[in-house]
């Protein structure tokens, strides 16, 4: 193996312009990210903010405007396209497989791609889909597929696994299959690059996170690291008709210990360092102003409330508020 | 009835149509440049001669004279043999001899040029002799099995098929792995790209010699013969599916659309129908037409075909149709290589 030192992906001021019609869009607009050999790395962020076209710059099936890209430490097109391919596993956003074949078939024809790997019921395992080998596709469910994707990817035995977006649109349980599989495969030495606008899963599963929006990395840290900058730990939501109009976001913001104050025209969202020195001043001033509170809730800060506080929006369009 | 869904549905779906170039070109861009093309080369004029063969014997000259004497009639001489190949090549339309009195006539009246020639070859005779009806020809119906019409027709049929399932087949299955982003995916293996069409085409080859002689089973009812080596039409066939499915895969190697692909399919099929010698002969074409027709990898196919079929021939007599198909497929498989998208 050639280049352990280094790190497994390294992009230096990577960016892609595409120009579909006369008015350009800029996809990757300057990132820099170095993910670290044996991490499983999480770029987190909203549709359309660049993560899927960074991964398929990563993964050399989309060429970068400028910048540098090492992967394992070598170049796409640099005549080791096919070395790299052998030590990489991908999952694209959305690939139909064969319907009519089955979950041992498409394998098959995948393995007769690697020079070298692990054995077709070895993958089968890897995903537990030894109950259905012999299922076509088409009698899958949307999360056995996702694992049969997987399964593609893992066949080559990669050191560098690429996932992107591997669980939008599964059930719960299957997504927490899919990160055991995940686990298992960084437990064996493997390094993992998802896209995800799960938050929960960038929690759950990245030991590292990249948050990115409209093309550039704005956040970069240990999910506990994100939420830490937030600088406070806790998230007060209330919700009270009427509140934009009679409260200013200057008067929320000047309680102690509030960092951060989001407030729309029925609702506050307020981020506090602790509830107790917060919520007796809180109610105080919705007491003196004569504003009625319809409910009010506490929670832990997540690395929702990270994104929302940089951007001031949030993760996916459903959970606008 | 809900005015308001007939008015919906028919708006959304003309919209959906409409917002697809591909499939707009395909659909009313194509057939109009489909006219311009055909209504040049289909300019009113003189119709072409009919050709006719005169068999040579010994008293032949006096019908030859009579013949030629027709500016609508092609007359050829032949001796006996040859005249009877060119008739059941479609080469010719009729067979005269005899003399201008007593003539004898022989044709497949099923063949599209049949009565023409019949009829061109009766006004010259009466021409000739100044007498209306005074020459009463003996017709004879060309109904020797390897003569006929349908003889003919059989093998142009099995290069029809392998021709459609090449390009279909080969073709439709290229662009919906495309659209289904399973191209993308196998690129980022490190599978080699030429494995994978070379994959693809070796999959037509499974069915190749099954649906042909199947073809050849079915003729037989009707008494059409094989003649020739079975081994070597069977490899006409198998290098002929080759050259046609290697022309799918060229056809198939941008479109990024059904609508696309079948458009190009399309393009690909109409010449060969018109002009590939399936249907009717296609060796006398005039000009540009006859070149375009010799270059067709149907025309080759076809003519092997009924060289190994209808006479007693072998691998000798179809080398270069196998030489030109090889080429082709070579050809088409290198372009389709250096211009596939696959992503």
């Amino acid at each position: 193996m050639t280049g352990n030192g280094m790190p497994a992906i390294e992009l230096r001021a990577l960016r892609k312009v595409y120009l579909p019609g006369k008015k350009q869009v800029v996809a990757v607009d300057g990132i820099d990210l170095s993910v670290r050999r044996g991490e499983v790395f999480g770029l987190l962020g909203p549709n359309g903010a660049g993560k899927t076209t960074t991964v398929e710059i990563c993964e050399g099936l989309t060429e970068p405007s400028s910048g540098e890209v090492r992967i394992l430490g070598r170049q796409w097109r640099n005549g080791q396209d096919l070395e790299l391919r052998q030590r990489i596993g991908v999952c694209l956003q959305e690939t139909k497989f064969f319907e009519k074949q089955t979950v041992r078939e498409i394998l098959e024809l995948f393995r007769a791609c690697f020079p070298r790997g692990r054995t077709v019921e070895q993958a089968i395992a890897l995903v537990s889909l030894q109950e259905k080998a012999d299922e076509r596709q088409s009698k899958l469910s949307g999360g056995q597929r996702q694992r049969l994707a997987v399964a593609t990817a893992l066949l080559g035995e990669p050191e560098l696994l690429f996932l992107d977006e591997p669980t939008t649109g599964l059930d719960p349980q299957s997504r927490r299959q899919l990160w055991d599989v995940v686990r298992e495969f960084q437990a064996r030495g493997g390094t993992v690059l998802l896209t995800t606008h799960y938050m929960e899963e960038a929690a759950q599963l990245c030991d590292r996170v990249g948050v990115v929006d409209h093309g550039k990395l704005i956040a970069l840290g240990t999910p506990a690291e994100l939420i830490r900058s937030l600088g406070a730990d806790h998230i007060v939501e209330v919700d009270a008709t009427g509140v934009g109009a009679v409260l200013t976001a200057a008067d929320l913001s000047a309680l102690a210990g509030v960092q951060h104050c989001d407030l729309t025209a029925d609702r506050v969202a307020l981020t506090v360092a602790s509830l107790h020195g917060v919520l007796p001043d809180l109610m105080a001033l919705f007491a003196a102003r004569a504003v009625m509170m319809a409910g009010m809730a506490t929670r832990q800060a997540t690395l929702e409330d990270v994104f929302v506080h940089l951007t001031g929006r949030h993760l996916r369009e459903d959970q606008k508020s | 009835m809900n005015r308001t869904i007939v008015w919906v549905v028919a708006k959304t779906t003309f919209r959906e149509f409409w917002r697809k170039p591909e499939a707009v070109f395909w659909t009313y861009g194509f057939p109009v440049l489909m006219t311009v093309v055909l209504g040049f080369a289909f300019q009113p004029k003189a119709p072409a001669p009919v050709p006719v063969v005169v068999v040579a014997g010994a008293d032949t000259s006096a019908l030859q004279a009579a013949l030629q004497a027709s500016p609508r009639l092609h007359v050829e001489v032949l001796a006996a043999a040859a005249a009877d190949a060119a008739l059941a090549r479609g080469r010719v339309a009729l067979l005269a001899r005899g003399t201008p009195q007593a003539p004898v006539l022989r044709a497949d009246p099923t063949r599209p040029d049949a009565e023409t020639a019949r009829m061109l070859v009766e006004r010259a005779l009466r021409d000739h002799t100044d007498g209306p009806g005074s020459i009463v020809p003996q017709i004879e119906v060309e109904d020797r099995p390897g003569s006929r019409y349908i003889d003919f027709l059989i093998p142009g049929l099995i290069g029809l098929n392998l021709l459609g399932a090449g390009l279909w087949g080969v073709g439709f299955n290229l662009v919906q792995m495309r659209t289904q982003n399973l191209l993308r995916r196998l690129l980022v293996t490190p599978m080699g790209r030429g494995d994978f069409l070379l994959g693809f085409l070796l999959s037509r080859m499974v069915l190749v010699l099954p649906e042909s002689f199947a073809i050849v089973l079915l003729g037989m009812l009707w008494g059409v013969p094989f003649r020739g080596s079975i081994a070597a039409a069977s490899v006409l066939m198998l290098v002929g599916a080759m050259a046609f499915s290697g022309l799918g895969i060229l056809v198939a190697s941008r479109p990024k659309t059904i609508e696309g692909v079948a458009g190009l399919m399309n393009l690909c099929l109409l010449p060969m129908w018109l002009l590939g010698g399936s249907f009717f002969s296609n060796e006398r074409m005039p000009g540009w037409l006859g070149w375009i027709a010799d270059a067709l990898p149907l025309t080759q196919f076809n003519n092997g075909l009924r060289d190994v079929m209808l006479e007693p021939l072998g691998f000798a007599a179809v080398t270069g149709p196998l030489g030109y198909l090889a080429a082709f497929t070579l050809v088409c498989f290198g372009i389709a290589l250096k211009m596939f998208r696959w992503t």
